[in-house]
C-alpha cells in the first residue's frame, strides 16, 4: 500500500463519521517467505504479502473491536457500522479511553535490516538445503526429518487515533529451524531447534542450529523413568523460557483486575529469591521483542517486574492501567496485555558450573503440556532430561513429569546462569530450583 | 463469491509451468463476538477474514501463495508464486473443466446474518447469574460468546467446484472461586455447527454450573498424588486421550514421511482387543464435522482402530496420493493464508461392555480424570501430557476427595494396551475444542466411554 498511516488515518474518520467518540486504527502489512525442505526435496515454498486492519472504538465509553482482511472501502464502511451497532449493547465503561498521544520516542531501534529485506530467496533455498544435509552429517542415526524451514518477514506497522497520534515503524524478522528424526535399532526420536533474529549477523549460524536440533534429537536415547522424589530441577534456557511465558498470564493486569491471578494483592511481597530479578523492556535495540510504541501507541519502556525477588510492578496497557490507579507500562497489544522483551536477569556462573554444583537432582531440556493455571499458580508439566548426580548428568529420563507452584519456584530459585540469549521475546538463562517433586516410576 | 471462469483461469496459470494438481481455496468468514466481565458486557467484536490461498502440488513439494487482495492481477501474482515449485517440470498439464459438485450439508442452519445482538447479550447475562448463584464463594465470571459463518469456495484441477456454507457457535464461561488465599479455576464451553438455537437445549445455565462447580471443586480439591496408579478415564472429555495418544499419531503426514511410530503398521495389533477408534467428520452439527473438508471432499465416519487392530490414517489429498488412497476428507486448514493438513474431526471411542459404576468399584488406588484441561503429544515415540481440569481420588472403589494440579503422563501405545474396561456410556464431550497443528489450529470434537487403564504415572506434588 502506497501509504498505509495514511489510511490508517482515514479509517479513524470513517469511524468517527460512523458515530465512534473515539477510534484507533492499526493497519500491519507483511511480506513472507518460507520455504522447507526434506532430504533435498524442498516440500513447500510460500511467499505472500498479507494485510490486516484493527480498528477499536469507544462510543461513548462503550468497547468494540474489529479485525479484518477486507479493505475494500464499502465493506468497510458496512464493517464499521456493524460494529458500531454492536457497541449499542456494550455497557458504558469510563475507563475505556485512548491514551493521550507523547511524542514517540525516535531512538533508532534498529528493527529493520536492509540487508535481510534484500536476500535472494534462491540463497534461502540453498539454505534450508544445507540444514538438511548438516543434519544427517552431524550423526549417522539422523536418516529422517520432520522438515527444515527457513523463512523471513518484511512488516510495516501504521497506528493512528482521533486524539492525532499517528506513528508507524517497520521491523524485519527471519526464521531458521529443523526437526530431526533419529533411529537407533528400534527407538526412534524426534527433536526439534529453531531459532530467530531481526537482522542475519545476529542470527545463531546453520550450523549451530543443526548441531543443537540434532543433539535434542539424539540425547535422550535410552532415556528411562525417573524414581518419584523431590530434589533441585535446573531449566535448560529454552525451557527457563517456557516457565516464564506460563508467569507472564499471572502479572498481566488484565488477569489482576479480576483476581484470576495468584499474585493479586501481593506486590511489594517478596515471593522470589534473591536472584528473581525479571524485567520487561521494550526498547532494546534489535531485539526481537522491542517496538518503539505498543499497539495502542503507548511509548515502550523498562518495567522491573520482579526485583531480587521483590514483586514491583504487574504489566498494564491503558485500559487496566486506569482500572487500578497506575500507568500504562507499554505493554498493550492492541487488544490485551503481552510482553515485550520479557525475561530473567542472567547470572554469573556457566549452565555446566551450574550442573557441576547439584549433587542430585534433575536437568530438564524439554516440557510438554500447557494449562491455565495463573489463578491458583501450581506448575505441572511433563518433562524429558537427565538425572544429575554428583554433578554430571549421569543419564537420560523421560516419562515423568515436575511439579510446584510458581511461588515456590521463584522463592526457591537458587542458581541463575549467564547463558541468557535474545532470541525471542520471551527469553531465559537456564536456571536451578531448589527442589520440586518429581513424578516417575 | 468469484467467477468460475476466473477460478479456471488461475488454475491454468498455476499450472504454468507443470505440477500433478493444482487448488483454490477462497474463503470469506464473519465472526462476531461479545464478551462479559465483571457483570457486564465488556465489549463486543467482529472479525472478518476474506482471502484466497492457491496451491501447485508435484510430487511431495507444494507451492503456494495467497492474496487477501481479491483483484485479479493479485490473484494472479499469487498463482504465479505457485506456479515457481514445478519450475523445470513438464509444463503444460491441462486442467480437467470446472464442474459444481452438490455436497450433503451437515449443518441445520443457514442463514446469511447473524442473530441480534440481543440474543447474545441475553445468554452472557444469564451464564452470569446462573454462576454467581451457584456459589458465594464465586469471585469472577467471564464469559464469551461467539458465532461464526464461514464461505469456502474450492476449486480444483480434476474439475471439482464446491461450496460450503459453515456455521460455528461457541459459548465458553470462565468461574474464578476464592477460599482464604486459594483461587480455584473452571472452564467449561459449549457449541456446534449450528446456530445460537443450540443454547434452547443446552442452556447458559448449566453451562455456567458446569463451570463453577469445577471451580469450586479445585478450591476444596487436595494435591495430587505422584506416582504410578489406575487411572479411570471420564466419559466425553476424556477422549481428549484418544485424540492425543493415538488420534495425531495416525494423520497420514507423519506416517508417510516414516515418523510416526504408527509408520506401515496398518493390520497390525497397536490397542488390545478392547480398543476401537473412530474419527467422524460426518456428526450433525458437531464442532468438529465437515459437510466438505477444506479440499473439497465430503466428510468420512473413519475407522482408524477396531478391536485393537490398525485400519487406517487420516488422509489429505497431498498424502493420500502419494501413498496411493484417496483422501479420507482430513484435509484442514486454520485460513486460506496456510496449506491444508491431514487433521482430525471427531475422535471418539464406541462404547463397550462396563458400567461406569462397575469400573469405579473395581479400582482399589487411582485418580478419576473426568475432563482434561489440554494435553500434547511426541508423535515418534508417543508420549503424551495431559492436564486434568476436574479430577478425583478414587481409593477401595469409592470417589473420595477431589485434587488439583494433577498431570499425566505416559505413552500411547502402551496406554493402549493398559485398557481393562471400557463403560457402556459413550459420549461426545461439550463442543469447545481446538487442535493445534503446525501452527495452525481448528475446530474438533472428542468422545469416550468412561475407560479404565491398568496403570499411568501421575504427576503431583504430594509424595504421601
Amino acid at each position: 500500500m502506497d501509504n498505509q498511516l495514511e489510511f490508517a488515518r482515514s479509517v479513524v474518520e470513517m469511524a468517527h463519521s460512523c458515530g465512534a467518540s473515539e477510534a484507533e486504527a492499526a493497519c500491519s502489512i507483511s511480506d513472507r517467505f518460507s520455504v522447507e525442505a526434506r532430504a533435498q526435496v524442498i516440500t513447500k515454498l510460500e511467499q505472500s504479502t498479507g494485510k490486516t486492519l484493527h480498528l477499536r472504538v469507544f462510543v461513548d465509553g462503550r468497547k468494540a473491536t474489529l479485525a479484518t482482511s477486507d479493505f475494500e472501502p464499502s465493506h468497510l464502511q458496512a464493517a464499521i457500522a456493524q460494529l458500531i451497532a454492536g457497541a449499542r449493547h456494550v455497557a458504558k465503561d469510563a475507563y475505556n479511553v485512548l491514551p493521550e498521544p507523547v511524542a514517540v520516542d525516535e531512538a533508532e531501534l534498529e528493527l529493520y535490516s536492509s540487508e535481510l529485506a534484500a536476500r535472494d530467496p534462491q540463497v534461502k533455498i540453498d539454505e534450508v538445503r544445507t540444514l538438511e544435509r548438516r543434519i544427517r552429517e552431524i550423526d549417522e542415526r539422523i536418516q529422517n526429518s520432520n522438515g527444515s524451514h527457513v523463512g523471513d518477514s518484511i512488516t510495516n506497522v501504521s497506528l493512528a487515533n482521533s486524539r492525532g497520534f499517528s506513528g508507524e515503524y517497520r521491523a524485519t524478522r527471519a526464521s531458521r529451524g529443523s526437526s530431526p528424526v533419529a533411529t537407533d535399532g528400534s527407538d526412534k526420536r524426534t527433536g526439534s531447534y529453531g531459532t530467530a533474529a531481526r537482522k542475519l549477523s545476529e542470527m545463531e549460524s546453520i550450523d549451530g542450529v543443526a548441531q543443537t536440533a540434532v543433539k535434542r534429537t539424539v540425547e535422550l536415547f535410552g532415556a528411562r523413568k525417573p524414581p518419584t522424589m523431590r530434589v533441585p530441577v535446573i531449566f535448560e534456557r529454552d525451557v527457563a523460557a517456557s516457565v516464564l511465558s506460563d508467569l507472564f498470564a499471572a502479572l498481566s493486569a488484565g488477569n489482576i483486575a479480576i483476581g484470576n491471578s495468584w499474585l493479586t494483592d501481593r506486590l511489594g511481597d517478596q515471593i522470589g529469591s534473591s536472584l528473581a530479578t525479571i524485567i520487561d523492556d521494550g526498547r532494546m535495540v534489535g531485539a526481537l521483542g522491542s517496538a518503539p510504541f505498543d499497539g495502542e501507541g503507548v511509548p515502550t519502556q523498562r518495567t522491573t517486574i520482579f526485583e531480587a525477588g521483590k514483586l514491583r510492578s504487574f504489566l498494564f496497557d491503558t485500559y487496566y492501567a486506569r482500572k487500578l490507579g497506575a500507568v500504562s507500562t507499554g505493554n498493550s497489544t492492541g487488544g490485551g496485555v503481552g510482553p515485550n522483551n520479557f525475561y530473567l536477569k542472567a547470572g554469573s556462573q556457566s549452565a555446566r558450573d551450574l550442573i557441576a554444583s547439584t549433587k542430585r537432582g534433575v536437568f530438564v531440556v524439554d516440557t510438554i503440556g500447557f494449562a491455565t493455571e495463573h489463578a491458583s499458580g501450581t506448575y505441572s508439566r511433563g518433562a524429558r532430561g537427565f538425572c544429575i548426580q554428583n554433578g554430571e548428568l549421569a543419564y537420560p529420563i523421560d516419562e515423568f513429569t515436575i511439579a510446584s507452584t510458581f511461588g515456590d519456584m521463584l522463592a526457591g530459585m537458587d542458581g541463575v546462569a549467564n547463558d541468557l540469549r535474545f532470541d525471542g521475546a520471551v527469553v531465559s538463562p537456564t536456571f536451578r530450583v531448589a527442589e520440586m517433586t518429581i513424578s516417575g516410576g | 463469491m468469484l467467477d468460475p471462469s476466473l477460478f479456471q483461469r488461475l488454475i491454468a496459470k498455476a499450472l504454468q509451468h507443470g505440477g500433478d494438481y493444482a487448488d483454490i481455496f477462497c474463503e470469506r468468514r464473519i465472526a462476531s463476538s461479545f464478551r462479559l466481565q465483571d457483570g457486564q458486557i465488556h465489549e463486543s467484536g467482529l472479525a472478518v477474514t476474506q482471502g484466497v490461498g492457491i496451491r501447485v502440488i508435484i510430487g511431495e513439494s507444494a507451492g503456494y501463495g495467497y492474496s487477501d487482495d481479491l483483484s485479479y492481477e493479485a490473484l494472479e501474482r499469487a498463482a504465479a508464486v505457485a506456479s515457481l515449485i514445478a519450475r523445470g517440470g513438464s509444463s503444460g498439464r491441462q486442467a480437467v473443466a470446472l464442474s459444481s459438485t452438490p455436497i450433503l450439508a451437515l449443518y441445520d442452519e443457514h442463514r446469511d446474518v447473524h442473530a441480534p445482538s440481543e440474543a447474545y447479550v441475553n445468554l452472557l447475562e444469564r451464564a452470569d447469574t446462573a454462576a454467581r448463584s451457584f456459589d458465594p464463594r464465586v469471585v469472577a465470571v467471564n464469559a464469551t460468546i461467539s458465532d461464526e459463518l464461514q464461505d469456502v469456495w474450492i476449486a480444483s484441477s480434476d474439475g471439482r467446484l464446491v461450496h460450503d456454507h459453515r456455521p460455528l457457535v461457541t459459548l465458553g464461561v470462565q468461574v474464578v472461586t476464592k477460599k482464604n488465599s486459594e483461587r480455584g479455576h473452571g472452564f467449561v464451553g459449549d457449541g456446534g455447527r449450528t446456530s445460537i438455537g443450540f443454547y434452547d437445549s443446552r442452556s447458559p445455565e448449566s453451562i455456567a454450573q458446569d463451570a463453577a462447580r469445577i471451580s469450586t471443586t479445585n478450591l476444596e480439591a487436595v494435591d495430587a498424588p505422584a506416582g504410578e496408579m489406575e487411572m479411570i478415564v471420564g466419559s466425553g472429555g476424556g477422549g481428549v486421550l484418544l485424540h492425543e495418544a493415538v488420534g495425531h499419531g495416525l494423520e497420514s503426514d507423519f506416517n508417510r514421511q516414516g515418523v510416526s511410530l504408527y509408520s506401515g503398521r496398518v493390520g497390525e495389533r497397536v490397542a488390545n482387543e478392547l480398543v476401537t477408534i473412530y474419527d467422524d467428520g460426518n456428526l450433525r452439527n458437531e464442532r468438529g464435522s465437515l459437510s466438505v473438508d477444506d479440499e473439497g471432499n465430503p466428510g468420512q465416519h473413519k475407522v482408524l482402530v477396531e478391536n485393537g487392530i490398525l485400519r487406517g490414517y487420516m488422509q489429505d489429498h497431498l498424502n493420500g496420493a502419494l501413498m496411493g488412497v484417496p483422501s479420507t476428507g482430513s484435509g484442514r486448514r486454520q485460513s486460506f493464508r496456510a496449506m491444508p493438513q491431514p487433521r482430525m474431526c471427531n475422535t471418539y471411542m464406541p462404547s463397550g461392555q462396563s458400567t461406569p459404576d462397575e469400573i469405579i468399584a473395581s479400582t482399589k488406588r487411582g485418580i478419576y480424570a473426568k475432563t482434561f484441561a489440554g494435553g500434547q503429544v511426541e508423535i515418534s515415540k508417543g508420549d503424551f501430557v495431559f492436564m486434568v481440569a476436574e479430577g478425583y481420588l478414587v481409593e477401595d472403589g469409592k470417589i473420595t476427595a477431589p485434587v488439583k494440579n494433577a498431570t499425566i503422563v505416559g505413552n500411547g501405545p502402551e496406554v493402549m494396551t493398559r485398557v481393562v474396561a471400557v463403560g457402556n456410556d459413550s459420549r461426545l464431550a461439550s463442543g469447545h475444542y481446538t487442535c493445534g497443528k503446525g501452527g495452525q489450529y481448528v475446530p474438533v470434537g472428542v468422545g469416550m466411554p468412561t475407560l479404565k487403564i491398568s496403570a499411568i504415572t501421575v504427576g503431583g506434588s504430594s509424595l504421601g
